[in-house]
C-alpha cells in the first residue's frame, strides 16, 4: 500500500513540474507580447492563453497540493485527539474532499461535451477551438477525483489495519517541506 | 440562509476539512436548502469560468518571484544594508528586521516566507550581540505580514477577483497604510525601547561611507519593486504582465547573485505551484460559494437580518471587525479572508462602506490573524528559526506590533482617505 502512495506521490511531482513549467513558458509569451507591442505588432493572444494555462495549472495543481498536504486544514481540534481520533479526522477531511473532486468533475463533463458537440472556436484572433484547454483542465479534475479517491480507499485500510503514523504522514496535517 | 452560511462554515472548519473543500461544502448546501431551482447544474461551467482567468494568472507570478528571491539571497544582502541605515536608532537591529520585512514582503507577497527568511538572517545576530529575545523575534513575525498590504499583493488580487473590484485601485490604497504602518512599528519600537532599554539591545552605528556602499544591495530589490508597481500606474501594464517582468527581473537578480542553477529553479517552480493550487481551492471554492448565495438570494436575506438587528453602519462595522480578531485566533490569513469575503463584503457594500476601503482595512485584521495566538503562523515560523526559546518570546514580543495594527485599523475607520486618496487622485 505505502508502494502505490509513494507511486501516486511520484507521479504528483511530476505534475507540479509540468506545470511551472507552463508557468514558465507563459511567463514567455506574455513578455513576448510586450515586446511586440513595443514595436507596434499587434499579437494581443498572451492574455487568452494564460487563462487556459491557469486553468490547467489549477485543475492539476490541486492535484499536487493534495499529495504535499498543502491544502489548509483548521487542525486546532484534531490536534486534541489521540492516533484514533486524529486518523478519524483525516479520514472525515479527506471524503469530503474526494465527494466534492467527484462532484465537480461530473459536474464538469458536459461543459467539454457541449463545446465537443459545438465545436466552439474562442471568440477572439487566435480562434482556439475551446476543446482542447477544457480537455486539460478537464483531465485535471478527473484526476484529482482519482487520486483523492484511491488514497481515500488506502487509507481506510491503513487505519483499519491500525497504522495511524503512515496515515498521518499521508493525510495528515503539516506541510511537507 | 445567512445563519446557516456562518454555523456550517465554523462546524465544518471544525472538523478540519479543508478549507477550499469547506467553500463547496455550503455552496451544496446553499443550493439544496434554500435555491427554488438546482443551480449546481451550473457548477461545472461556474469552476472553469473563475479557473480560465487571465488575472489570477497574476498570483503564481507573484508567488514565483517571492520563491525565486527567497533562494538568491537577497534578504541576506538587504538585511546587512538596511542594518547600515537603521540600526542606530534605540532598539538597534529590531529595526532592520521591521525594515528587511518590510522592504522584501513588499516583493514576495507571502507573509510567511518573509518571517520565516528574515528570521533566519537575524536571530543568530540577536544571540550574539545579547538582544532580549522577545521583541526581537516579534518584530519579525509583524514585520512579515506588511508584505499583504503592501503592492504587490497576492491577497488584493484575491479580494479584487472576489469582490469585482479594481486590482490597481487596491494596490495603490494599501501604499499608504502599509508605509504608515512599518513606521508606526518602528516608532513603537524607539518608545518601548527608550522606556525600556533592556528590551532592544546595542545600537551600531555605521558611517557614511558604509551607508552608500549599502545601497547597492538594496539596488536590485528596489528596482523590483517599482518596475512591477511602476508599469501598472504608468498604464504601461496589466498587472498580469507586471508580475511577468516582475519574474523576469528577479531571475536576473539570482543569476547575478550566482544563485541560478536548474535544481533552484525546478523548486521554486514546484514551490509556486504547491502555494498557487492551496490558494486556487480556496478561491474557487468561495467563488462557488458566492455564486450560490447571489443566486438564492442574499441580498435581500442581508438586508432582513440587518433591520432585525437594527444595528447602524458603525455598530455593524465593529461587530465585524470583532469577529474578525477573534476568528483570525483560530484561522490563518488567507483562508479567512476568502471564506468570509461572500459573507461580508455584501453587508459592508450595503451598508454603504466602499468596498476597496474595506479590502486594506480587511488586510490589515487578516494580518493581525498571522500573529495572534493558538494559531499563528508566523509566530511559529519565526519562533523555529531559533536554536532554543520559547513560544511565549515571541508571542509576547508580537503584542505592541497587534496593538499597534488595531490603532491603524481605527484611523482607517476615522480618516479613509488614508487608503482612498492615492486611488481617488490618480
Amino acid at each position: 500500500m505505502t508502494r502505490i502512495i509513494s507511486i501516486l506521490k511520484r507521479i504528483n511531482n511530476g505534475v507540479a513540474v509540468t506545470a511551472g513549467l507552463a508557468l514558465l513558458a507563459c511567463i514567455t509569451i506574455i513578455l513576448v507580447d510586450i515586446v511586440l507591442r513595443e514595436f507596434g505588432v499587434a499579437f494581443s493572444g498572451s492574455e487568452e492563453i494564460s487563462g487556459y494555462v491557469m486553468a490547467a495549472v489549477t485543475s492539476w495543481g490541486v492535484c499536487f497540493a493534495l499529495t504535499a498536504k498543502a491544502h489548509v486544514r483548521i487542525d486546532l481540534l484534531r490536534q486534541k485527539g489521540g492516533d484514533k481520533m486524529r486518523s478519524l479526522y483525516d479520514l472525515i477531511a479527506l471524503a469530503s474532499l474526494s465527494y466534492v473532486a467527484i462532484y465537480v468533475a461530473y459536474r464538469a463533463w458536459p461543459v467539454l461535451t457541449k463545446t465537443l458537440k459545438s465545436g466552439a472556436l474562442s471568440n477572439t484572433a487566435l480562434e482556439v477551438p475551446l476543446y482542447i484547454p477544457q480537455s486539460i483542465w478537464f483531465a485535471g479534475w478527473i484526476w484529482f477525483a482519482l487520486s483523492s479517491s484511491v488514497l481515500l480507499i488506502l487509507s481506510v485500510l491503513l487505519v483499519l489495519q491500525g497504522r495511524h503514523q503512515i496515515v498521518d504522514e499521508t493525510i495528515g496535517t503539516g506541510d511537507e517541506q | 440562509m445567512i445563519l446557516f452560511t456562518s454555523m456550517g462554515l465554523l462546524g465544518l472548519l471544525a472538523l478540519s476539512i479543508p478549507v477550499g473543500i469547506v467553500l463547496f461544502l455550503l455552496a451544496f448546501g446553499v443550493d439544496s436548502f434554500f435555491s427554488p431551482f438546482p443551480l449546481m447544474r451550473g457548477l461545472g461551467q461556474v469552476v472553469w469560468s473563475s479557473s480560465n482567468n487571465p488575472t489570477l494568472i497574476a498570483v503564481p507570478f507573484f508567488v514565483l518571484i517571492g520563491e525565486i528571491l527567497l533562494r538568491s539571497g537577497v534578504a541576506q544582502r538587504t538585511y546587512s544594508a538596511l542594518n547600515a541605515w537603521v540600526s542606530w536608532l534605540p532598539g538597534g537591529l529590531i529595526h532592520a528586521n521591521i525594515a528587511t520585512a518590510t522592504m522584501f514582503s513588499a516583493t514576495s507577497g507571502s507573509s510567511v516566507a518573509t518571517a520565516a527568511t528574515v528570521a533566519t538572517v537575524a536571530t543568530p545576530q540577536a544571540e550574539k550581540l545579547g538582544y532580549d529575545p522577545r521583541l526581537f523575534t516579534g518584530s519579525i513575525a509583524a514585520g512579515g505580514t506588511l508584505g499583504i498590504l503592501i503592492p504587490p499583493s497576492i491577497n488584493l488580487i484575491v479580494y479584487g477577483f472576489l469582490t469585482e473590484s479594481s486590482i490597481p485601485k487596491l494596490f495603490l490604497a494599501g501604499i499608504v497604510p502599509g508605509i504608515m504602518m512599518a513606521l508606526l512599528f518602528m516608532l513603537a519600537t524607539i518608545v518601548l525601547c527608550v522606556v525600556y532599554p533592556k528590551l532592544g539591545g546595542p545600537k551600531q552605528h555605521s558611517s557614511w561611507r558604509e551607508k552608500i556602499i549599502a545601497l547597492k544591495s538594496l539596488t536590485p530589490i528596489l528596482f523590483l519593486f517599482i518596475s512591477v508597481v511602476g508599469s501598472i500606474y504608468m498604464g504601461w501594464a496589466t498587472p498580469t504582465e507586471a508580475a511577468a517582468i516582475g519574474v523576469l527581473i528577479s531571475l536576473i537578480i539570482a543569476l547575478a547573485y550566482q544563485a541560478l542553477s536548474k535544481e533552484m529553479l525546478i523548486s521554486s517552480l514546484i514551490g509556486t505551484v504547491k502555494i498557487t493550487a492551496m490558494i486556487m481551492l480556496v478561491v474557487i471554492g468561495a467563488y462557488v460559494l458566492n455564486f450560490a448565495l447571489t443566486a438564492a438570494g442574499v441580498g435581500r436575506a442581508l438586508q432582513d437580518l440587518l433591520q432585525g438587528l437594527g444595528l447602524s453602519a458603525t455598530a455593524t462595522l465593529l461587530v465585524i471587525i470583532l469577529t474578525y480578531i477573534v476568528l483570525g485566533f483560530f484561522i490563518e490569513t488567507l483562508s479567512l479572508m476568502v471564506a468570509t469575503i461572500p459573507i461580508v463584503v455584501p453587508i459592508i457594500a450595503q451598508m454603504g462602506y466602499d468596498t476597496i476601503w474595506f479590502g486594506i482595512l480587511m488586510i490589515i485584521l487578516v494580518e493581525m490573524a498571522l500573529i495572534t495566538p493558538p494559531v499563528g503562523l508566523n509566530l511559529y515560523v519565526v519562533n523555529s528559526a531559533r536554536k532554543n526559546g520559547n513560544m511565549m518570546d515571541v508571542i509576547l514580543g508580537s503584542i505592541p506590533y497587534v496593538l499597534i495594527m488595531l490603532l491603524m485599523v481605527f484611523l482607517l475607520i476615522a480618516f479613509p482617505n488614508l487608503a482612498l486618496y492615492l486611488p481617488d487622485n490618480f
